[in-house]
């Protein structure tokens, strides 16, 4: 079995796991509106993590994107307050924002040189500076937050006839388009080449500022898609919109086996590992543990799958020097 | 790239599709202070039950629905979800609320932390609605932004009574602390000390905190009064007693003797500044926060801060359980109401002469 594959099959077999442990200790566990609402909650961090995932795969982060999900939501909700433009335009000036937000993380790390930890660490609070601008302000000028009032808006926080929310069927459509995107076009697996091995990939001919770019304008796209859904359900965006989502988005792109060094991981395990995050979060809620406890619990359950991800990233990779050094080894008897 | 781009193409065509299919009714705006409405609860103790006529008549409530709970006997669950289950605030209403509830054998309380922000509480309040809860007491972390939780909450039965913040929607109740006045109240104080002319530095809440935002339009209304008062300097210090210190470090280097009072969004951040100027030795400072938490009370009494304005948050949680039981027991259909019934809580100045009248059992 392919390193990858093992690596999922234990977070599904994990996540499996919780469910069953969630499901027979609560009776409102397994109820059609918890797991819908479980999935819609799911959804905005989940098209973040598809984004994240991009940015790891090719050895780096994107530590912006939840900002940048709040600034695009900041600038929607400021043109939509102070200018009579139509919501199409609206929309195209946030997609414009979000993609130069991306574009800037991208010269950064590509052109600039910084490394991704550092330069959207940077960018973010640039980001986050940007939403105090954008900020719709009372008379007084005070920072304010004014409900969007708009039905295409509003229609985006709803549901399909069977309950299942636009939000997660937009997440799921992202990931599998990502997923297409990474397994089946040469532009993907240049992302995979470059997170596994830089120099091989560049001495191969790709792009370095390409690769970079192409993963960073990923990730603010999903964040701008995150965003518009995220308006959809509050109507409205305030100056916290987006704050910590990158790390619910991080972890469970980890969660789900993407190797923190770069090329390995893809949009399955990442949507196990959202879904590993969200049922942790949600099933815990059922238990009426006090928020300490619900904290700690959710905060080792999290650490202890880092900290295996890390132990199995070793062994792997162990394993994998020792078969090689064998098969040398029996080549050399063999001749 | 090409592919690419024709992958993001046909994803923004799905959202642009999804956004043009649908629509769904706009929230009809909710004055934030509600003061028409305003009841005003002398002693906020007072039985939530006599007053549900006067309330529903106020709401434009005469809906009824068809089936109510008996409060003394079915099993209920009401859930508590504040904007920090951890600070004083949070922690003194949510033993109110407890002790009040205590009463009810039947009904199940539990606690959950919005952390300090809105989207947390969404989607502890969506959490909420899919596991059937009875009854809801919020203190949102933002109005706008918390409002449609709050609707789709009513919608699903679930009456929601707010604490000191409201949600922009009509919903069952609002128990308030009344931010505003004390912020206007607070303006008054500093301007009677100052004799009417002076300099004072503001220390903000979190930017976009809807109570920062009330303290600050009161205490500006204040100050519009007293035009020989200028205000120097306005930062945020994000409702951290840490960083209040550092602020006012900062003004005490830039302004030094200039300034003549500082005025606090909540008593931790007039607990930092107190301590700071105790540091730099300005001893003279006038130190006002807002909250009246014990730790502040202590200060007053040291000298280290000025003054406070004081709700008593123990009985303003049981008035927020006692509003939500009346509710659970009543034929009313909280999800009708066009706008939300307030009770007020009553705000008390508080200085060194008058600290000894709160006593220990109501400090939080």
């Amino acid at each position: 079995m392919r390193q990858e594959t093992l690596r999922r099959m234990i977070s599904f077999v994990l996540l499996v796991i919780l469910l069953i442990v969630f499901g027979t200790t609560s009776s409102s566990f397994f109820t059609v509106n918890n797991i819908m609402t479980l999935l819609r909650e799911a959804s905005v961090v989940g098209m973040l993590a598809v984004g994240v995932t991009m940015c790891i795969i090719t050895g780096g982060n994107d530590l912006s994107c939840g900002a940048l999900l709040g600034l695009v939501s900041m600038v929607v909700a400021h043109l939509y307050h102070y200018t009579a433009l139509p919501l199409m335009a609206i929309l195209l000036i946030a997609l414009a924002v979000a993609l130069l937000g991306g574009m800037l993380n991208g010269i950064c790390v590509a052109v600039l040189q910084i490394p991704d930890f550092v330069a959207t660490l940077s960018t973010k609070m640039i980001f986050t500076g940007l939403i105090l601008v954008f900020a719709i302000r009372n008379s007084a000028g005070l920072i304010t937050t004014e409900t969007i009032n708009n039905p295409s808006i509003s229609a985006l926080g709803g549901a399909f006839p069977g309950g299942l929310y636009y939000s997660v069927a937009a997440f799921f459509l992202l990931a599998i388009l990502a997923q297409f995107y990474l397994k089946r076009t040469k532009s993907g697996t240049y992302l995979y080449a470059m997170g596994s091995n830089r120099k091989s990939a560049e001495y191969s001919g790709i792009s370095f500022v390409k690769v970079k770019m192409t993963a960073f304008m990923i990730s603010a796209f999903c964040a701008y898609i995150g965003a518009l859904f995220l308006l959809g359900r509050n109507r409205a965006a305030e100056t916290a919109t987006g704050m910590g989502f990158e790390f619910q988005a991080i972890s469970a792109t980890v969660i789900g086996g993407c190797a923190f060094a770069g090329g390995r991981g893809d949009m399955i395990g990442t949507v196990i590992g959202v879904l590993f995050m969200q049922v942790l979060k949600n099933g815990i809620m059922k238990y009426n543990f006090s928020t300490q406890t619900q904290a700690v619990v959710s905060g080792v359950v999290i650490v202890v799958m880092l900290v295996f991800d890390a132990f199995y990233n070793d062994y792997m990779q162990k394993k994998t020097t020792r078969a090689a050094a064998i098969a040398r080894e029996k080549k050399a008897v063999a001749e | 790239m090409r592919k690419m781009k024709r992958f993001m193409a046909a994803a923004l065509a799905v959202v642009c599709v999804m956004g043009a299919a649908g629509c769904a009714a706009a929230n009809s705006d909710n004055d934030k202070k509600a003061d028409a409405n305003a009841t005003t609860a002398a002693e906020g103790t007072k039985a939530a039950e006599e007053k549900s006529e006067a309330l529903a008549a106020s709401s434009g409530g005469i809906a009824t629905k068809t089936s109510s709970v008996n409060p003394y006997t079915d099993e209920l669950k009401i859930a508590w979800v504040p904007s920090n289950a951890t600070e004083a605030n949070g922690t003194a209403w949510g033993t109110g609320i407890g002790n009040e509830l205590s009463y009810w054998s039947n009904v199940t309380y539990n606690i959950f932390d919005g952390e300090t922000n809105a989207d947390k509480q969404i989607q502890i309040i969506y959490d909420l609605i899919a596991q059937e809860y009875d009854g809801i007491i919020f203190q949102p972390y933002n109005s706008a932004t918390t409002a449609a939780a709050v609707a789709d909450a009513e919608k699903a039965g679930i009456p929601v009574v707010c604490i000191n913040i409201d949600a922009e929607t009509p919903h069952a109740g609002l128990v308030a602390m009344t931010d505003y006045e004390a912020g206007y109240a607070i303006g008054e104080e500093i301007a009677e000390s100052l004799g009417g002319s002076g300099n004072v530095v503001v220390i903000q809440a979190k930017p976009g905190a809807t109570r920062g935002e009330n303290l600050e339009e009161g205490f500006q209304a204040s100050m519009a009064n007293h035009p020989d008062i200028k205000i120097l300097d306005e930062q945020t210090a994000e409702w951290n007693m840490e960083k209040a210190n550092t602020v006012m470090q900062d003004y005490l280097n830039k302004y030094g003797d200039q300034i003549d009072a500082v005025f606090c969004h909540n008593d931790q951040m007039a607990e930092g500044a107190g301590m700071a100027c105790q540091n730099l030795d300005y001893k003279d400072i006038l130190i006002w926060g807002a909250n009246g938490e014990t730790k502040a009370l202590e200060y007053i009494e040291q000298d280290i801060i000025t003054g406070t304005v004081y709700t008593n948050c123990y009985d303003q949680g049981a008035t927020a359980a006692r509003l939500l039981m009346m509710y659970l027991g009543s034929n009313i259909d909280t999800s009708t109401f066009t706008e939300t019934p307030v009770i007020k809580m009553p705000p008390m100045t508080i200085t060194k002469e008058n600290v000894g009248t709160i006593g220990a059992e109501d400090r939080w």
